[in-house]
């Protein structure tokens, strides 16, 4: 007698159910949306500041994850890193928008909302066992200036002209800040794992 | 563990050529040629390759320091019915039925019969005219071949007329297929929106409750002022709508707020309720935001002040993305903020 058996998505590896995404299989779309919608909408919500926004962003990213899954290659880097990307590219893409549009009405309602050191509190020793903590940790430790650097680029969408004429520093200093920033941050979480392992 | 071949800006030695690779990793380049280069690079380097790949992972860190909200519950509804409708199959011209294709076939056998017997008539008479001393015998003959022709054309009259009642009585029957084949269909999809509503309204409930075992864990973990609905710094928030309630927890130490409410109706169409920070200045938009099947929302946001300096806190209806300097919707929730 045949025995019928039901797939298991959830023990499936990213890049198996890319593949069945490959065969229209929308319960392996349903899957990596339990694993990752989260973290992309909280990320468009960080950068937006926007619900709504932040929904429209999700769904985008999800469809192109459908669209385009099939043409993903290892050589893109890592499955996370390149969904990631698309979110922070398609999110940037509305926040730069949304700044042209309120450039032309002449208003800018978006600087209360940014992060100055002090904002951010000492990681709680209750949480520092999450991921979150950590990374928020990590990013608390850089220097001040490599910290502004990174968060005017990734999380308020400038440009790195438009970071050294904001910060007054030269070009070629926000690039050397921007590398330094991104190496430092895996430093740290690599040297963390390490202890911890 | 510390690394003590630190790199600072002092000692850093970066190769010119990979000047641009971070500001890639982080969507910063400044023009399209810019990024056409940096693709250009990576495509005949691999040591660019890899240092992209290296960078590329950092801020893939960076997304995940964004504080953690959840998405609503429809969201993946949405998606997945998105989803649904691309992988429908596209409409594609049919081939003819197979009945009209086997008719098609056999009127053509007839047809080329009935014309090689023709031709065959016609070459004995021309041969008869040839050969008189055979005359009367093809004669004969081709009597006999046109009384063949004509039973021929007798036979395909009657095939045809056939055919065309078999036809007709074929789309008879497909019809009545077609409709109850149409009304099979619609209860198909009829069951399908109740599955599917059943599904919303199942993934609300379940994200009302992890959103209230969010909050208190927050609560519990992240040093927010919780200890009491009347705490200081813990605003409830009173109602103009008799089923809806909302809580507003401000951490102890830095900025960070968390709103949350229940209860609420869905906002006209085109709209979307706006939370509001009053009585500092000019009133302060912090955010708009959906609500879930059962009226239920969560928002994370960072306070740009101290709750104190603000004398209250409002949620308004507001056009979507059309926030102006004051609420100038209805207003559904207030709460005075000491």
């Amino acid at each position: 007698m045949d025995e019928v058996y039901r797939l298991n998505y959830q023990g499936l590896e990213d890049l198996e159910l890319l593949a069945k995404i490959g065969d229209q299989d929308r319960e392996a779309l349903a899957t990596l949306y339990e694993r990752y919608g989260r973290r992309v909408f909280a990320l468009a919500v960080r950068i937006l500041n926007d619900h709504v926004g932040a929904e429209e962003v999700t769904q985008d990213v999800f469809m192109s994850v459908w669209r385009r899954g099939a043409t993903y290659t290892k050589k893109k880097g890592k499955f996370t890193t390149w969904m990631f990307s698309i979110a922070h590219n398609r999110t940037i893409d509305e926040l730069r928008k949304r700044r042209r549009d309120r450039s032309r009405e002449n208003e800018d309602i978006d600087d209360h909302w940014d992060i100055k050191s002090g904002d951010i509190s000492p990681p709680d020793a209750a949480v520092a066992q999450s991921e979150y903590a950590k990374i928020r940790a990590a990013m608390e430790n850089l220097p001040e200036e490599q910290k502004t650097v990174v968060e005017l680029s990734y999380f308020k969408g400038l440009t790195q002209t438009e970071i050294a004429t904001k910060t007054g520093q030269p070009l070629g200093t926000v690039k050397t800040r921007m590398r330094l920033a991104l190496k430092k941050l895996r430093t740290a979480l690599s040297a963390e794992m390490g202890a911890q392992a | 563990m510390t690394d003590s071949r630190e790199i600072t800006e002092d000692n850093e030695n970066m190769d010119p050529r990979f000047e641009n690779l971070a500001a890639y990793a982080l969507n910063s380049l400044d023009s399209d040629d810019e990024r056409k280069a940096v693709e250009a690079l990576i495509e005949s380097d691999n040591a660019a390759l890899a240092e992209l790949n290296e960078l590329s992972e950092s801020a893939e860190l960076l997304a995940t320091s964004a504080p953690p909200v959840a998405p609503p519950a429809h969201l993946k509804a949405n998606i997945l019915k998105l989803a649904a409708e691309e992988s429908a199959p596209s409409l594609v011209l049919l081939k003819a039925p197979w009945w009209q294709r086997a008719f098609q076939s056999r009127y053509a056998v007839s047809a080329a019969a009935a014309i090689l017997v023709i031709v065959f008539g016609a070459s004995l008479g021309f041969q008869n005219n040839q050969l008189g001393n055979e005359i009367d015998t093809l004669r004969s003959d081709l009597q006999a071949e046109s009384i063949v022709v004509t039973n021929l054309q007798n036979e395909l009259a009657t095939t045809l007329s056939d055919s065309v009642n078999r036809v007709a009585s074929m789309k008879s029957e497909m019809a009545v297929m077609e409709d109850e084949f149409g009304a099979t269909t619609e209860m198909v999809v009829h069951q399908e929106e109740m599955v599917s509503e059943l599904a919303v309204a199942n993934d609300a409930l379940q994200q009302a409750l992890r959103d209230q075992i969010w909050l208190n864990y927050m609560a519990m973990n992240e040093e927010y002022q919780l200890k009491s609905w009347l705490a200081s710094n813990t605003q409830q928030v009173s109602a103009t709508e008799p089923a809806a309630s909302g809580l507003l927890a401000v951490r102890f130490v830095g900025n960070e707020a968390v709103f949350q409410v229940h209860g609420l109706a869905q906002p006209k169409p085109g709209f979307a309720y706006t939370l509001w920070l009053m009585g500092n200045g000019d009133p302060r938009p912090v955010s708009q935001f959906e609500v879930s099947e059962i009226g239920s929302a969560t928002i994370a946001f960072l306070l740009p002040e101290p709750l104190h300096v603000y004398s209250s806190v409002v949620v308004t209806q507001e056009r979507v993305n059309g926030i102006g300097n004051d609420p100038s919707g209805t207003m559904v929730l207030s709460a005075e903020t000491n």
